[in-house]
């Protein structure tokens, strides 16, 4: 971390959260938290459900006042939501009322973007997710992949410097999910290494942090519980999952989720090879 | 069974229902003869109300067109009595429709103002309430003793009883736009403004349709209380007028055309509104 | 295995009405609410002070019109009504609603759920059912006046009609709206035929039903009070004819008053009962921004 040169995109501070309950509990989804991410960067968050992820997130997004502590974007206390900070949401956010094509063309049109430029930069992206060809289907008539795939469009036609994904590949199959980091990866390599956009990117699957991530943040009920630093370069293949360091930090991972047991058995199998 | 097969048969069952209706009510017609004044059969047969049922709306042809009234000395005639049917439905449908576009302009712009805070939502929400408990039809001799029995009156009661139903429907449906496409749209950068034009306005519809249908069905019942409280003219007038002298058979005709503009109305407004939620998964579309 | 049980009888912690109705009381005595109502009457008021009082009453007078007529209104026996005071007039119009609404909604439930799992029935009862409540009350009022005479009689069979037509409409929908994933899943769990109406059909299908039932409540004391205004000699809204015949809109107001007041408390209790055999849905219509 000490020896990256790139400038703070994201700041937290002493950040917490908590919220009242229907029947008048109290909860603490974010506890404490505090990290500074580095412009360009590709942050995963891994945590077991209910950890307090999405609730970082929307805090991040504007969309939800922290109770306590400070955010800072860009140098810029966050204040509200921002088209400078893209969200693909865990939920389906697609608007089921505007076709394919208005969707992602969305952010650009409540800049004032004129209409041919818009539709060019949204057809664009819309071709980067494989996507042209439904341009003006109605939301209704995607798959639940295709439409996660028009809402990173959307974000990314936005051009904000900042872009935060909750779980967005969580409920698809195996193939259509690396097929869709690959387009993440794609994406956010697209105008080369210089100017990456700053990418967080929330997960349960340890594998998938491990192929995409710089850096992987865990965390337990509510609190920051490791940071780890992913240096294993880039483009990562299947193979590289098998690297002595990928393996160590996946143990890592495992025991912070509470797979021990899991973890041990890739003990035994490293040893074994070594 | 294919879902076309069943959506045919169900349609010839409909009609194979109605037709049974209507037989039953001939049969009724002949078995129970009891009239409710000398002349005028509790259940009058199909035979009855085409003819002399018909005939008798001549009556209250006010003249005019060439085909001269019974008050002016002439005979009751078809030409008569079908131009007082569409001369009184006509004044009905202006009432109601009139209503409908001033009640629900009012209402819809209100609610949508209302809407833009949580502070002014749960301010009016009270009041509101209240307002929609009041029944509407027992506020006619209020709207009478405000606005006497001119067809401004009447217009401001349907207006009144549409504007309200519209109103808590419109604040409604938009507290129940799902928190993530405000989300969506907050984090693509859309102003206040733009968030209401392009989210909350085709979000609502959906919701907003079966508050039109209801409003529809609310307007149809008001039009005719303040009809039926004073007006001179439309439907409403003409069943009051039967009422009083028991004259069952012109209320039953009445009743039936009623079925008839109320279903078309309702058929058009769905369809109406079908085509504006093109976008909409078939189980919203209803 | 101990873990497993102590997790699964701690985690359904159930909310006790008692906390859901003082919940409910904050919510209702919200300050911002309770000054919509001061701004409502603050404008009735001001409209009061320019108009003359016959046309409209300011509040303070209907207040205390509706607190002096309630049990005692001497002008109404002047024009013939049988019990000279709201209070009795009230409980003749509140039985009938009690009556009509119990009957409407047997029948209509009945023959909501037997219609959305039996295709035949609906397509029969369907279009009946649809048409009927395409009528309105005044076209049906004056038949059931001529056949079944001015009475009881009358306007209860007129409060049936159009709660049977709602409660039909909202219980054959609720039994649509299940997923059938539901009722699949049960039988896979190897769920019995009485276990999947107990457990799944009756639970998933009374949170829409009561929630007709309570809008059928709320229209029933209208149309109660509607059908006594066109031909009663008892009831609320026999008063309200007599007072209109009199142009006394500050008697016109208290009773309307009076009415909407007992249909709000009606509803609310109402509502909070359908909170309380419906909790685990209540989360869906709860408030956000
Ligand atoms: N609006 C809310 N009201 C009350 N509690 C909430 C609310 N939103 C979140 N919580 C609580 O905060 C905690 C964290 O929720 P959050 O959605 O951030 O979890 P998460 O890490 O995203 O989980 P998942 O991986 O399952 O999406 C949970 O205990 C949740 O119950
Ligand atoms: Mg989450």
């Amino acid at each position: 971390m000490s020896t990256n040169v790139a400038p703070r995109m994201i700041e937290l501070v002493h950040v917490e959260r908590s919220f009242r309950r229907a029947d008048g509990t109290d909860v603490k989804a974010v506890n404490d938290v505090s990290f500074v991410i580095p412009e360009g960067e590709f942050v995963c968050l891994v945590g077991p459900s209910g950890c307090g992820k999405s609730t970082l997130l929307q805090m991040l997004a504007g969309l939800l006042e922290p109770s306590d502590g400070d955010i800072v974007v860009g140098n810029k206390p966050v204040t509200g939501p921002g088209p400078d900070r893209g969200v693909v949401f865990q939920k389906d956010s697609v608007f089921p009322w505007m076709r394919v094509i208005d969707n992602v063309e969305y952010g650009l049109k409540c800049r004032g973007v004129p209409a041919a430029e818009r539709r060019e930069i949204a057809w664009t992206y819309l071709k980067h997710v494989g996507l042209s060809h439904v341009e003006r289907a109605w939301p209704r008539e995607l798959s639940g992949g295709m439409l996660k795939r028009v809402a990173i469009a959307t974000v990314f036609a936005n051009g904000g410097r900042v872009l935060m994904l909750d779980e967005p590949f969580g409920a698809l199959d195996y193939v259509t999910r690396h097929q869709l980091q690959d387009v993440l990866l794609n994406l956010w390599n697209a105008d080369g290494a210089g100017t990456r956009r700053t990418v967080i990117f929330v997960t349960h699957d340890v594998d998938e942090a491990l192929s995409l991530a710089d850096r992987i943040m865990v965390f337990r009920s509510g609190n920051k519980v490791d940071d780890i630093a992913v240096k294993v370069s880039r483009p990562r293949t299947t193979d590289s999952l098998l690297l002595p360091e990928m393996v160590e930090i996946k143990r890592k991972l495992l025991h912070h989720l509470g797979l021990d047991h899991a973890a041990g058995l890739d003990a035994v199998a490293d040893e074994a090879v070594a | 069974m294919k879902l076309g097969a069943r959506v045919v048969r169900d349609r010839w069952i409909s009609l194979g229902v109605f037709i049974a209706i209507a037989a039953i009510w001939q049969v009724l017609s002949v078995i129970y003869t009891v009239e409710a004044v000398p002349g005028e059969p509790m259940v009058a047969g199909w035979q009855v109300l085409f003819t002399k049922t018909f005939l008798s709306m001549a009556d209250y042809w006010a003249g005019g067109l060439g085909v001269p009234s019974v008050a002016e000395g002439a005979d009751r005639s078809y030409p008569a009595a079908a131009l007082s049917l569409a001369d009184h439905s006509l004044q009905t449908i202006i009432r109601l429709a009139s209503g409908l576009v001033v009640g629900g302009g009012i209402g819809l712009a209100l609610g949508l103002a209302v809407s833009w805070s949580r502070w002014t939502r749960r301010l009016v929400d009270l009041p509101v309430q209240f307002l929609r408990t009041l029944p509407l039809l027992a506020m006619v001799p209020l709207f009478q003793l405000w606005f006497g029995t001119n067809i401004a009156g009447e217009i401001l009661f349907v207006a009144y009883g549409i504007g309200v139903i519209v109103f808590a429907g419109t604040v409604n449906a938009v507290r129940n736009v799902p928190s993530i496409y405000i989300d969506n749209a907050r984090a693509l950068g859309a102003s206040r403004l733009t968030l209401y034009r392009t989210v909350i306005l085709p979000a609502i519809l959906p919701e907003m349709r079966s508050t039109v249908l209801l409003s529809l069905g609310t307007g149809w019942g008001a039009v005719l209380g303040a009809e039926y409280l004073g007006a001179q003219s439309g439907l409403g007038y003409v069943i009051v007028y039967a009422q009083q002298f028991a004259y069952l058979d012109r209320m039953f005709l009445i009743a039936l055309l009623f079925i008839v503009y109320t279903s078309i109305s309702y058929w058009g407004v769905s369809k109406l509104t079908a085509r504006m939620l093109d976008w909409a998964p078939p189980s919203q579309r209803l | 295995m101990t873990t497993v049980t102590a997790t699964v009888k701690a985690a359904p912690r159930r909310v006790r009405p008692l906390r859901l109705f003082a919940y409910g009381l904050a919510a209702a005595l919200d300050p911002l609410r309770l000054a919509g109502l001061v701004v409502f009457a603050l404008i009735w008021e001001g409209l009061s002070s320019v108009l003359s009082t016959i046309i409209l009453p300011p509040p303070q007078n209907v207040v205390a019109r509706l607190w002096t007529d309630f049990l005692d209104a001497p002008s109404l026996s002047y024009y013939g009504v049988a019990n000279p005071n709201l209070y009795a007039n009230l409980l003749y119009t509140a039985e009938n609603v009690v009556i009509a609404v119990a009957i409407g909604a047997a029948i209509g439930i009945v023959a909501g759920l037997v219609s959305a799992r039996f295709s035949l029935v609906r397509a029969i009862i369907n279009p009946v059912m649809m048409t009927a409540g395409t009528v309105p009350i005044l076209i049906a009022a004056p038949f059931l006046l001529i056949w079944f005479g001015v009475g009881r009689l009358s306007a209860v069979c007129l409060v049936i009609f159009y709660v049977t037509v709602i409660l039909y409409l909202f219980a054959q929908r609720a039994a649509s709206n299940v997923s059938p994933i539901y009722e699949e899943f049960a039988r896979t769990l190897g769920a019995s035929q009485r276990q999947i109406v107990v457990d799944l059909l009756i639970p998933a299908t009374v949170p829409e039903i009561l929630g007709g039932l309570r809008i059928a409540l709320a229209g029933a004391w209208g149309l109660e009070a509607v059908s006594e205004l066109l031909g009663s000699q008892e009831g609320m809204g026999k008063v309200l004819e007599v007072l209109a015949g009199a142009t006394d809109s500050e008697g016109i107001m208290a009773s309307l008053l009076l009415l909407g007041l007992v249909a709000i408390i009606v509803d609310a209790i109402a509502g909070w009962a359908v909170k309380r055999l419906a909790s685990w849905n209540a989360g869906l219509s709860s408030e956000r921004n």
